[in-house]
């Protein structure tokens, strides 16, 4: 097994304290810091998302696949030279007003991030003018919008209604989703997609970031 | 029991239920009473109609303040969760509740236990022998002392729930698998193991309850949180020691777990969980085939909604029990007998005729 096999290995399986060691080793060996990232992390992300999707694994799995890339990517930050050559955008993701569910909003953080984005996690009942002010950074290429409730549909539709006013609006993609949201629902408001699961956000926020 | 034939006069009022908060509704003439129809259900016994989640009264008195803290008091004190839900249940976790939704969380951003391996530093575990529970029993001596509806009781906060209460949703799903945080988890659940059979052997001194409802939801719309080997090794050892000591009590144990939990229901069964009430996504057919003979399941008419016209809501009842009336099956959730008129009065006549035959 290669170097980056045994990393990827072991952002798969979780295993945190492994991670580090081994990006270690590989930098070591003079492996490129950024085929560390991609091939033995992100990818391997990839790889657990599809997982999740298919319920070959759960959320346990993943968050700490994610909690291992994280270690993983503190060790290799420095050798990247800076966040800005391995962000691939900025994403904004929070729970909408009235709403203080957080897991889906985090699993979307932590695959969005595991993707390659720099995430600004805005928490929860963000109200709306929140979301809008964070997508004035120009680096912003997604905002992601949760809501868990049937009864807080209504703060998801004026969330998107306002980042559909906003002047910068063309620069970033707005993402929905949460229990009770449905495509039909997305394209209602305006959402330029929505996803049934914190994977395929991921996989979809990549694709929009690629063009 | 004499398998009285169906007449259609069954459905003349005959009373009404005591009002637990939720209103008061009608009781029908029925040939034996709901509690007796569901206790000889319980029992293995055929029963005369299909039971009903109206043909019990679930009591969460706010002598547990976990029923205040989630805005979930139903007794007989005419409580208001608009008013007085929210606050600290009972381990001291502060809940916010939100009128809109008509419940409450916990504010994330500030866990009551920082580090789960640590949790006993954090955690006063409260005793339900200083509660004043002959109080809170004469305040609802009216439906303690009723015999027509079965009696129940729901513990809020089962196993997980109360670790998330705890550490928050994400650290409980990572501590639920991670080898590191597993023994202060296992450690946490032993405790609850030996802290909620207090509570139950209070309600049925205290309240003389015909079952427990354990609220303990494990999954979410498209999945379970965790896999079943790890509900086999995290949770099924507890809860099998609380679903033990209700049935040394004599009471039937209910797991109300929301979620798409249906690969999960071996662990369920394991635990010796008697019913399981689980929602529409889950494949309730697959289910009474495959484990019908083990556990009863919940089920309900799914396609009724508050536009379905009186034909369509007959038509849906009659097919509802066409198909699960062979099965150790009862109407779940409360609020779908509501969803629009004359649910649960077709419910009960196809499944008396269905199970008992119509009177010439």
């Amino acid at each position: 097994m290669s170097k980056l096999e045994e990393i990827a290995s072991a952002v798969e399986r979780g295993k945190a304290k492994l991670v580090p060691g081994l990006v270690e080793e590989a930098l070591d060996e003079g492996i490129d810091p950024v085929e560390i990232l991609n091939k033995g992390m992100i990818d391997a992300m990839s790889v657990v998302g599809e997982k999740f999707k298919n319920n070959e694994i759960f959320v346990p799995e993943m968050l700490v696949a994610a909690r291992a890339m994280k270690k993983g990517v503190e060790v290799l930050k420095p050798s990247l030279g800076g966040d800005a050559d391995v962000s691939i955008g900025k994403a904004v993701i929070g729970t909408v007003q009235g709403d203080l569910h957080d897991i889906g909003k985090n699993l979307v953080c932590l695959m969005v991030e595991s993707a390659g984005f720099e995430v600004l996690d805005l928490g929860v009942d963000v109200p709306a003018e929140r979301f809008v002010e964070a997508a004035q950074d120009p680096a912003v290429k997604i905002v992601g919008v949760s809501a868990l409730l049937t009864t807080t549909m209504p703060a998801m539709k004026a969330t998107v209604e306002a980042l559909n006013a906003a002047p910068n609006r063309a620069d970033f993609k707005v993402m929905v989703g949460g229990a009770p949201i449905t495509q039909e629902f997305a394209e209602e408001i305006g959402a330029d997609a929505y996803t049934a699961d914190a994977a395929t956000c991921a996989s979809v926020a990549k694709k929009f970031v690629a063009g | 029991m004499e398998r009285i034939p169906f007449r259609k006069e069954e459905l003349k009022v005959a009373g009404q239920t005591i009002n637990l908060g939720r209103g008061a509704y009608p009781l029908f003439s029925t040939p034996i009473s709901p509690r007796e129809n569901y206790l000889m259900f319980l029992r293995g016994e055929e029963p005369l109609w299909m039971p009903l989640a109206r043909d019990t009264l679930s009591v969460t008195p706010a002598i547990v303040k976990d029923n205040i803290a989630r805005g979930f008091v139903f007794d007989m004190t005419g409580f208001d969760p608009n008013k007085d839900g929210g606050g600290p249940d009972m381990f001291g976790v502060e809940w916010e509740w939100v009128p809109q939704v008509r419940g409450s969380m916990v504010r994330p951003g500030n866990p009551k236990v920082p580090d789960i391996t640590e949790w006993e530093d954090y955690i006063e575990f409260p005793d339900p022998d200083s509660w004043d529970w002959a109080a809170s029993a004469e305040k609802n001596r009216a439906l303690i002392e009723q015999k027509d509806l079965l009696l129940g009781a729901t513990i809020l906060n089962g196993l997980f729930e109360r670790l998330i209460s705890f550490v928050e949703m994400s650290e409980a799903l990572v501590a639920m698998i991670d080898e590191d945080e597993q023994e202060a988890v296992h450690r946490l659940f032993d405790r609850l193991a030996d802290f909620y059979p207090k509570i139950i052997r209070k309600y049925k001194e205290y309240y003389h309850i015909d079952i427990l409802t354990f609220h303990d939801d494990w999954g979410s719309q498209r999945a379970p949180f965790f896999s079943l080997d790890t509900v086999r090794e995290m949770l099924v050892p507890y809860l099998k020691r609380i679903v033990d000591a209700a049935h040394d009590l004599g009471i039937y144990f209910e797991l109300h777990s929301c979620g798409k939990n249906e690969m999960l229901v071996p662990a369920m069964i394991e635990a010796g969980v008697d019913m399981w009430n689980g929602q529409p996504m889950n494949d309730k057919k697959m289910l009474v085939e495959k484990y019908g003979d083990k556990m009863i399941f919940g089920a309900y008419p799914i396609t009724i909604d508050s536009s379905s016209t009186e034909e369509e809501v007959r038509e849906a009842c009659r097919e509802f029990i066409d198909t699960f009336n062979s099965y150790r099956v009862y109407g779940g959730f409360a609020s779908t007998m509501m969803a629009a008129p004359g649910v649960r009065e077709s419910l009960y006549e196809f499944s008396r005729i269905a199970k008992c035959g119509r009177a010439e």
